[in-house]
């Protein structure tokens, strides 16, 4: 096993490390395609059960199955010495490569807690394949052993992934490459920063897993040479036990409901892991006005501040306007419509609520193409006049997208369209009425209408 | 009792032919290859290639690709290539060591042969198990990226040895997956190319000569280790 272990560390870095540090400095996404997605497993899994294969093939392959059946020892525990050794080189270096990752994460400032129970997985799988391809190993001892094992367990992934893509809930959450909503549901980023990681999910895995390694280690004991009855009595009792543990397992999954910050498991869940996370926000002044952070997010405190800046100084004085800005937890309710918007309004005095969970931060994010510093400044104030003018989720009526842009248009953001020239009609030509008006009159009016307008009791023709 | 009645023929018998003739030659040349095929394993090779070509067979008429792009699309067959380019690496473990290439004067055209046969007749397996339709790339990306994955497949005996020579091609699964899903089109990473890619096909037939070469010169890596019978 020692020998295959620098072949799999340049793999991990390859697959597992590299694409990570694509993403946006948070636990939740670092650990997407790793964990989530189950990469770190892939790229051990099988290789383990290859070298797993060649071990329990080994007395096999060199004829001497007769000569060491008749040891003093069982056979079986021999064999189970043989597999503890391999299980436990790969264990090992499982968990001291997924540490330096971490430890290079946390060297690198990443915000939020590492996903431990999603360790506690690829460790669980990590063994479960060393039992799958010792067992192979043992009862095919041959040449092709190994290469079928590890052949196995890659189709035996990605025939995962394909499930989980298409199956997005129920029993396939087991599979532990089923990357749909599993990560602690969709607000992937937010897990670890706001609230706990979720471990109803991970428990029901490592519980299959753990089955699927029980079982196939129980197997290796019920032939006839690999002891006495008593002996193989209590394999087929392991082989049994790990099937119900495994079967039990997918059970728990096929309940599994998606909720607002992760998978609940009913029968598994602990109360005490809704508890969100205690933290002191980083904050910073904008325009007046106070914006706080979770400390996680606090690299990205400056660019909030200064894509805020021109949006506050348009609507401060105003009635309706923000006291303060503060960052909350991002929610994706499941079987909702979509996505909530990602900023909103809320209590009184009004305070800004950002779930900044739910967008690209500035810099890379992964396999899409990040926002520029420009570009996220350029959204968060399309979203701060989204709401201010009470939009909601949907676009607006034509009075709310006149009055959002020409206040887009005073915080020095043009007026968009699919091309500059698209930028004509009705709409645009109210927005640029108001746009025009002296900055104290357009104050003046909509300190006067905001209540009507969020209210949806404006026409484009009652506008000035 | 002696043994001297023991070098005559059973009555009946065909006599073997003479030393020296062609039939001679031709009947030792045909019990050499087939000792140096049962020797590799290669029925049991034979038979995991047809099983790899009735899976691929299986997976494409059932539509078992993932979801996705292109890209995507390929995982599944991309893994059974990998599979038998696996299987072929592995029949490159010989059990003799030493004395066979002491004596075994056939040795490298032996390992020369095996390995194209093996090669071409997985090839037509696979492109028959492509016939279900859906292949992507077509035939022209199999030939590719099969014939590539058993250079490496061989270049990895020849490093690490017969029994392990099945981790070449599956790191290099790994790889091509990893970049497939990031959209790298390097060409040595021949599965992201286009299959009418000149740089990929180039590369892939690289790496295969230099497999077919190494395997025919030096032979897969000998370990003290792992000598013993041809399991």
């Amino acid at each position: 096993m020692p020998w295959i272990l620098p072949l799999i560390a340049a793999l991990f870095w390859f697959d597992s490390y590299r694409p990570s540090t694509g993403t946006s400095a948070l636990y939740g996404l670092r650990t997407y395609w790793s964990m989530g997605q189950g990469h770190t497993i892939i790229d051990f899994g099988p290789f383990v059960a290859g070298v797993a294969a060649w071990m329990g093939s080994r007395d096999g392959r060199r004829g001497l199955a007769d000569l060491v059946t008749a040891t003093a020892r069982p056979r079986w525990a021999a064999q189970l010495a043989t597999w503890a050794a391999t299980a436990i080189w790969a264990v090992a270096a499982y968990l001291v490569f997924v540490s330096v990752m971490f430890a290079v994460y946390a060297h690198q400032g990443v915000g939020g807690t590492p996903p431990w129970w999603y360790v506690a997985v690829g460790a669980t799988g990590v063994i479960a394949f060393s039992a799958f391809g010792f067992a192979i190993g043992a009862f095919w001892p041959s040449r092709f052993a190994a290469p079928v094992a590890a052949f196995g367990g890659f189709l035996a992934m990605y025939l995962s992934f394909q499930i989980g893509f298409h199956h997005t809930s129920g029993w396939a959450l087991i599979l532990p490459t089923n990357s749909s909503g599993n990560f602690d549901g969709s607000a992937q980023a937010d897990s670890g920063t706001f609230y706990p990681w979720l471990p109803d999910l991970p428990i029901a895995r490592i519980m299959f897993l753990a089955g699927i390694a029980v079982a196939a280690l129980g197997v290796t004991g019920l032939p006839a040479r690999a002891g006495g009855r008593r002996l193989r009595a209590a394999a087929a009792v392991l082989t049994l036990a790990g099937a119900a543990l495994a079967g039990t397992a997918v059970g728990l999954a096929s309940t599994a409901q998606e909720s607002a910050y992760g998978v609940v498991i009913p029968t598994l869940h602990d109360a005490a892991n809704d508890a969100p996370i205690t933290y002191t926000p980083v904050c910073g002044r904008s325009a007046g006005v106070q914006v706080c952070l979770n400390p996680a997010y606090g690299r990205w405190l400056p660019d909030m501040t200064a894509a805020l800046a021109p949006v506050l100084t348009e609507v401060a004085g105003l009635p309706g306007a923000p006291v303060r800005a503060t960052q909350i937890a991002a929610a994706y309710p499941s079987g909702g419509d979509g996505p909530p918007q990602p900023i909103m309004f809320g209590g009184q005095p009004p305070v800004l609520r950002m779930q900044l969970g739910l967008l690209h931060m500035p810099g890379p994010c992964g396999f899409c193409v990040g926002p520029t510093t420009a570009q996220f400044a350029d959204e968060m104030r399309l979203l701060f006049a989204h709401a201010f003018v009470g939009a909601g989720d949907s676009p607006g009526s034509p009075a709310q997208q006149a009055v959002q842009a020409a206040l887009l248009q005073g915080a020095g953001v043009q007026f968009a369209g699919p091309t500059p020239q698209a930028a004509t009609g009705p709409v645009y030509a109210a927005a640029r009425r108001l746009a025009t008006w002296p900055a104290a009159a357009r104050h003046a009016w909509l300190a006067a209408h905001l209540a009507a307008l969020r209210a949806d009791r404006l026409t484009l023709e009652e506008l000035p | 009792m002696t043994t001297t009645g023991l070098h005559r023929p059973a009555p009946g018998s065909v006599p073997p032919p003479a030393a020296g003739t062609r039939r001679y030659r031709a009947a030792a040349g045909w019990r050499l290859g087939r000792l140096y095929l049962v020797s590799r394993r290669v029925p049991m090779a034979l038979a995991l290639l047809a099983g790899l070509g009735a899976l691929l067979w299986t997976a494409l008429h059932w539509h078992w690709n993932i979801a996705g792009g292109p890209a995507a699309r390929q995982f599944i067959p991309l893994t059974i290539e990998t599979g038998a380019a696996a299987v072929i690496a592995v029949t490159t473990y010989g059990p003799f060591g030493e004395p066979e290439r002491a004596a075994g004067r056939w040795l490298p055209w032996l390992r020369l042969g095996a390995a194209v046969a093996l090669t071409a007749v997985a090839f037509g397996v696979l492109a028959a198990g492509a016939a279900a339709g859906g292949m992507p790339g077509g035939t022209l990306a199999l030939l590719r990226n099969f014939g590539g994955l058993v250079g490496l497949g061989l270049l990895s005996a020849v490093v690490l040895g017969g029994p392990f020579a099945w981790t070449g091609p599956m790191a290099y699964l790994l790889v091509a997956e990893g970049a497939l899903a990031h959209r790298s089109a390097t060409p040595w990473v021949w599965p992201t190319r286009p299959p009418h890619d000149r740089g990929g096909a180039i590369c892939a037939c690289l790496v295969l000569v230099a497999g077919l070469v190494l395997i025919t010169v030096r032979g897969p890596r000998e370990s003290d280790r792992e000598s013993g019978p041809a399991s």
